[in-house]
């Protein structure tokens, strides 16, 4: 295996898929709120990437738009529009509690799923939207698959440091009192609903940029790129990461990165050997899982990090 | 009718079978702005629930409550609460990630809590002075010296107290209280009618529902006693101690004057 091209993987899809699983953590650990449908902002900025930059439909396509704008149009355009899906999926949502706005998320998701398959003027149906263009910036000899490690690193690193400020303000700190005890909160005047709908909507927008970038990597969309599976793997990584603190968001999801590419990265001879190391990659998942959530390793280290802090 | 500042207008609510507010025309009184008034009634008798259907957390099944030519009933509770209603609960509420002094802090309405100041930076003027206002409370009620201590180490009585605190940070025209003297000691005490003779000075409206009516109806200059929902006597503390059917209902053959 190429220990070069491991770790640029590693470093861009660890950033990017952090981005998503900081994002389930604001909205999860602090605001309170259990989204499973992740994956539908996501695909929501991928896809508005797409549209917003690639050509006018020609031949044998089906989508409708093509806006032939250029990339930094279309990344502000994914997070944009993550934004106002939030908004779309929020307003109804957000009154219900617990497990009852897992499953609307959730639902939400797989109609958005179900839209992109079927409704092939949005982006071709199940062939999905190749060739996405690639913003056509290059320094010297250094290779795209490096710019792309920076960008994600930089939209992370971007992402903390609002998600900090946000957290560190008056802002945070009504937020733990309405999640500590809505009741009390809005006995100070805390206005639960509206802190709880900013929150979401706040938290899709890097989202959002995070699927333009996947767009990028990828240079295609399509519905099976953005399965539920997305959203278990970010909620896994949380899981995995300790809810209570950034960093073990980020360890999670960089742990979880690491073991897909080593599985990605070994070679098959044959058909039936790929199908025996995809189940045990199931097998494998599942037995991680169970250990790190029995010895809550993760957790252990990122929490004892923020009480030296 | 200028003068009044709360009014419960035939107010009913039911829970389930029980008529826990408002039998027949259901309840109404009212509340001259500047009030001191004391809620009393014996258990079950619908004083919490009078301060919850005034505070917006239950939504009355008829009537309406007005402050200040506001209709309540259609108003939400923290909306209800920044027109400067501020409440207690009978069972203390704190928030156990934050710190003592947070916990009062919290109780102001800093400009940080708008997205745009936060983004912007523009919050950080005005802290200061919200920690140095929440600290001098704290003060007031006996934690000056917890502040930096979590909640988790507070007593019963304590928590009350903190309650308290939160509510006062915010300068509420009117302040509710229920049982605040329930597990509070009696210094404690002492300090908690110091701090209610204060804001009644200030011209504050007072509610507070108390069971230590040695504590309350020294202070309190109008009575409200409630019994199965229903008003059953309004007048001063005086006149209330030898009100045969409040001495009958509630206070007991030994309270008779
Ligand atoms: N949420 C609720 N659901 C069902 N019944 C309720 C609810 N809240 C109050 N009740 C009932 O309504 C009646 C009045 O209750 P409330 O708490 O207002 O009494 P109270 O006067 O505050 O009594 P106490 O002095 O014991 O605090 C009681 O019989 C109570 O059981
Ligand atoms: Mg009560």
């Amino acid at each position: 295996m190429n220990v070069e091209a491991f770790l640029v993987a590693v470093l861009t899809f660890g950033c990017l898929f952090s981005v998503l699983t900081l994002s389930l953590n604001l909205q999860y650990a602090r605001g309170g709120m259990i989204n499973f449908g992740t994956v539908a902002y996501f695909a929501v900025g991928a896809y508005a990437y797409a549209i917003v930059t690639q050509e006018p439909p020609s031949g044998l396509d089906q989508y409708l738009i093509g806006l032939n704008g250029p990339w930094w149009l279309g990344f502000l355009v994914a997070g944009v529009g993550a934004a106002c899906f939030a908004i779309l999926t929020g307003w109804p949502t957000l009154r219900l509690r617990g497990e009852y706005l897992a499953l609307t998320t959730f639902a939400f998701a797989e109609v958005l799923h179900s839209f992109l398959l079927n409704e092939r003027r949005i982006g071709n149906g199940s062939v999905g939207l190749a060739n996405v263009e690639r913003p056509g910036i290059s320094w010297a000899d250094v290779p795209d698959s490096y710019v792309f490690a920076v960008a994600a690193l930089l939209l992370m690193l971007v992402t903390i440091a609002v998600y900090r400020r946000i957290l560190a303000s008056p802002y945070g700190r009504a937020m733990d009192a309405v999640r500590d005890d809505e009741m009390a909160a809005e006995a100070v005047g805390k206005d639960v609903a509206r802190m709880r709908f900013e929150v979401f909507v706040i938290s899709a927008v890097p989202i959002g940029f995070a699927g333009a970038l996947y767009a990028m990597i990828t240079t295609l969309v399509s519905p099976d790129l953005f399965t539920a599976e997305v959203t278990f793997f970010v909620w896994i990584a949380l899981v995995l990461g300790g809810e209570r603190t950034m960093l073990g968001a980020i360890l999670g999801t960089i742990a979880l990165v690491v073991f897909q590419e080593v599985v990605r990265g070994i070679p098959f001879e044959t058909v039936r050997s790929a199908q025996i190391a995809a189940s045990v990659e199931h097998m494998l998942t599942g037995a991680i899982f169970v250990i790190i959530l029995r010895w809550q390793v993760f957790e252990r280290i990122s929490f004892a990090r923020s009480q030296a802090e | 009718m200028n003068s009044e500042f709360l009014i419960v207008d035939g107010v009913t609510k039911r829970f389930g079978g029980l008529q826990a507010l408002g039998g027949d025309g259901g309840l109404s009184f009212t509340v001259p702005r500047g009030t001191f008034l004391g809620l009393i009634g014996p258990n079950g008798a619908g004083k919490s629930t009078t301060f919850n259907v005034i505070s917006g957390v239950t939504k009355p099944d008829t009537g309406a409550v007005y402050l200040d030519g506001q209709n309540l009933s259609e108003t939400r509770t923290p909306e209800i609460a920044a027109h400067g209603l501020g409440r207690t609960f009978q069972t203390p509420r704190a928030f156990p990630s934050l710190s003592i002094l947070e916990n009062v802090i919290v109780g102001a309405d800093s400009a940080g809590e708008r997205l745009g100041a936060v983004l912007s930076g523009r919050w950080r003027r005005d802290e200061p002075k919200l920690k140095e206002k929440a600290a001098a409370v704290l003060n007031r009620v006996g934690l000056g010296s917890r502040m930096t201590g979590s909640v988790a180490s507070l007593s019963g009585g304590e928590l009350r107290m903190l309650e308290v605190a939160r509510q006062l940070v915010r300068d509420p025209k009117i302040l509710l209280l229920d049982e605040p003297t329930a597990g509070v000691d009696p210094s404690l005490q002492g300090k908690l009618s110091e701090i209610l003779a204060r804001l009644h000075e200030d011209g504050t409206t007072l509610i507070v529902v108390e069971h230590n009516l040695h504590f309350l109806l020294r202070i309190a200059d109008t009575v409200v006693v409630l019994q199965n929902g229903e008003l059953l006597a309004q007048g001063s503390p005086q006149a209330i101690r030898s009100d045969e059917k409040v001495v009958a209902a509630y206070l007991g053959n030994d309270h008779a004057a």
